[in-house]
């Protein structure tokens, strides 16, 4: 199935396409898990076949922005110290 | 004191404002995405009755309550008043129950606490379980505080402090929340945990009777379970926590159990703010483990949704702010006659009636209030003669616009303390909480001779004798108008 994530950022150049990333996205998928977030290794691109999943953006104070991606989702990345979890 | 009978919890406070018809019942499905937080909005710029949302998307068994004091009716009611009681009347009963002896919060057993009957624990806890409502589309995320207390204790002097810091959801066991360097916590964080690099222990209290939210977030000295003590004329019942060593309000709706990290910081932020703007910039901010969660049997979650006037972060804290301010100028022996703040101001306007007695003196009220601890809160002074009604906007807005001097009149205060949230401020002050202030002072300088200097108010009131006065208004619908009310 086909998820949805979305991304705040305060510049649209901190999603720069054909690299990987480290971003903390939150899921639009329906559901009491919707808008938890986590930390991610993810690469995104502005065509929208590219990858499976799709990713809206947020500018900083929750202005949708208009463009649109395409999102791979590559592995969750722990920040939080081993000791807390 | 006559006898004070207030609401004692939540629960009882709603069933006060559904008889008095300032509440609602909304039967049908609410939505905790956008929706239940659009009703709030809406009732807030309407000035309408409290919905309290009985059924909510994906959460059988709990409820909302929103708005809950974004009126004077129902702040009149939490405070078990009339809800007819004016603005000025509610301010005095204030000053006389928060001018009493404090009441020290009694200790109650877990069996007697209704926040125990369901407790999660270990890999239970999960705030997703919680109906933690998405409160303006846009949002940073699903906000868990909105109308609640952070509580914990100061680790050296000992002193508890309920402070209204909001927190977000950012996962199933993770919050992140906007604590002002200036503010209570905010102060034992930076002096004590953070140098040390040591957790500190909180438990957030949502569903809270209105007197201990009305505590949490006045800026009063007095800690604020004793405080509540004093508004309600009787002790909080307080019960012990699951995971830590603190107390909880027995009679709360939801108790989040946990330790703010020192060295480990998420994204909190955007989020709607009192000012009428999403200002604060989304960043990294504190943050909250949580390692249990209690909550009673139907739990109701309090949802305040701040934006434009007139909400209960607008409402209340015009109201507590200005209160504090007329107690402490009072303590100082300066001649008050009442201080006002306008919420429509977002509580960002102190306006001060005083009796013009020596010179300086309005220059004396703006150094006190920005100097206080009330200070970061608002941005402006202006001081007004006791002859003008400080609650009637049309008297105050005449006298700023005529007696207010540009050269003699206007004093600027640089380097002050801010807050993050003011609009008007750069993006660096706002991230500094670097501040400036202004005074308006609108009294007639007393060096001017009163006869020949101060110009006459011209007015219906003050130009004609008293016999003529009565003369007009008693013939007022014989010459054909109407009546005034
Ligand atoms: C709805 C609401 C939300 C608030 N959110 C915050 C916040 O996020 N951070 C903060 O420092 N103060 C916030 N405040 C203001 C504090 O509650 C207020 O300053 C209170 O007096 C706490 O004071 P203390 O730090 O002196 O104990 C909020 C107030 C209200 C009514
Ligand atoms: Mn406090």
């Amino acid at each position: 199935m086909k998820n949805l994530w979305e991304v705040f950022v305060m510049d649209m150049g901190e999603l720069a396409e054909g690299k990987e990333l480290e971003l903390t996205i939150r899921t639009l998928n329906p559901g009491k898990q919707k808008y938890t977030y986590q930390r991610v290794k993810a690469e995104v691109s502005s065509q929208l076949d590219k990858f499976a999943d799709a990713l809206q953006v947020r500018l900083g104070r929750g202005q949708l922005s208009n463009r649109q991606f395409s999102i791979r989702v590559i592995e969750t990345v722990q920040r939080m110290p081993e000791r807390y979890r | 004191m006559g006898k004070i009978s207030a609401p004692r919890s939540n629960r009882e406070f709603i069933e006060a404002c559904v008889k008095s018809g300032d509440a609602v019942r909304i039967k049908q499905e609410v939505d905790w995405d956008n929706e239940a937080g659009a009703i709030v909005r809406r009732v807030c710029e309407l000035g309408e009755a409290a919905p309290f949302m009985e059924k909510i998307k994906d959460y059988p068994g709990f409820s909302y309550f929103g708005a809950p004091l974004s009126t004077y009716r129902r702040m009149a009611i939490s405070l078990g008043m009339d809800p007819a009681s004016t603005l000025p009347e509610i301010g005095k009963e204030y000053l006389k129950r928060t001018n009493s002896e404090p009441i020290a919060p009694v200790l109650v057993d877990r069996r007697d606490a209704p926040c125990k009957e369901n407790v999660l624990l270990g890999d239970e806890v999960d705030l997703t379980e919680l109906p933690v409502p998405l409160v303006h589309d846009g949002d940073g995320g699903r906000y868990v505080g909105t109308w609640h207390a952070v509580i914990t204790k100061h680790p050296v002097r000992g002193d508890v402090n309920w402070g209204m810091y909001r927190q977000m959801m950012w996962d199933g066991r993770t919050m992140s929340g906007a604590v002002f360097p200036f503010s209570d916590l905010g102060k034992a964080l930076t002096e004590y945990y953070l140098p040390r690099g040591e957790g500190c222990p909180f438990a957030t209290a949502i569903g809270l009777s209105p007197l201990a939210a009305m505590a949490a977030c006045a800026p009063s000295p007095i800690p604020e379970p004793e405080l509540t003590g004093m508004l309600a004329g009787e002790a909080v019942r307080l019960v012990k926590c699951e995971t830590n060593d603190l107390e909880v309000p027995a009679d709360a709706e939801i108790i989040i159990e946990g330790v703010i990290l020192p060295d480990y910081k998420v994204e909190e932020g955007p989020f709607g703010e009192y000012t009428g703007y999403r200002t604060s910039p989304r960043d990294f901010r504190v943050t909250f483990r949580v390692d249990a969660i209690t909550y009673r049997n139907n739990a109701t979650m309090t949802i305040s949704n701040m934006g434009v006037p007139q909400d209960e972060g607008q409402l209340l804290r015009s109201f507590s702010l200005g209160l504090e301010l007329e107690k402490l100028l009072k303590s100082q022996g300066i001649p008050v006659t009442g201080v006002y703040m306008h919420p429509r101001s977002t509580h960002h306007m102190m306006i001060v009636g005083v009796k013009p007695t020596y010179s300086g003196i309005a220059m004396q009220i703006a150094q006190l209030a920005f100097g206080s601890k009330l200070g970061p809160w608002f941005h402006m002074v202006m001081v007004v003669d006791d002859e003008t009604d400080i609650f009637n906007w049309d008297e105050v807005y005449h006298a700023f616009c005529t007696r207010c001097n540009p050269e003699r009149g206007i004093h600027v205060f640089k380097n002050t303390t801010g807050t993050a949230l003011y609009p008007h401020a750069t993006p660096h002050d706002r991230k500094y909480s670097i501040g400036s202030q202004v005074l308006f002072d609108c009294l007639w300088p007393v060096d001017w001779d009163k006869t020949n200097d101060v110009p006459t108010l011209v007015s219906f009131r003050k130009v004609y004798t008293q016999e003529i006065q009565d003369k007009v208004t008693n013939n007022w619908t014989d010459y054909g108008y109407a009546p005034v009310k």
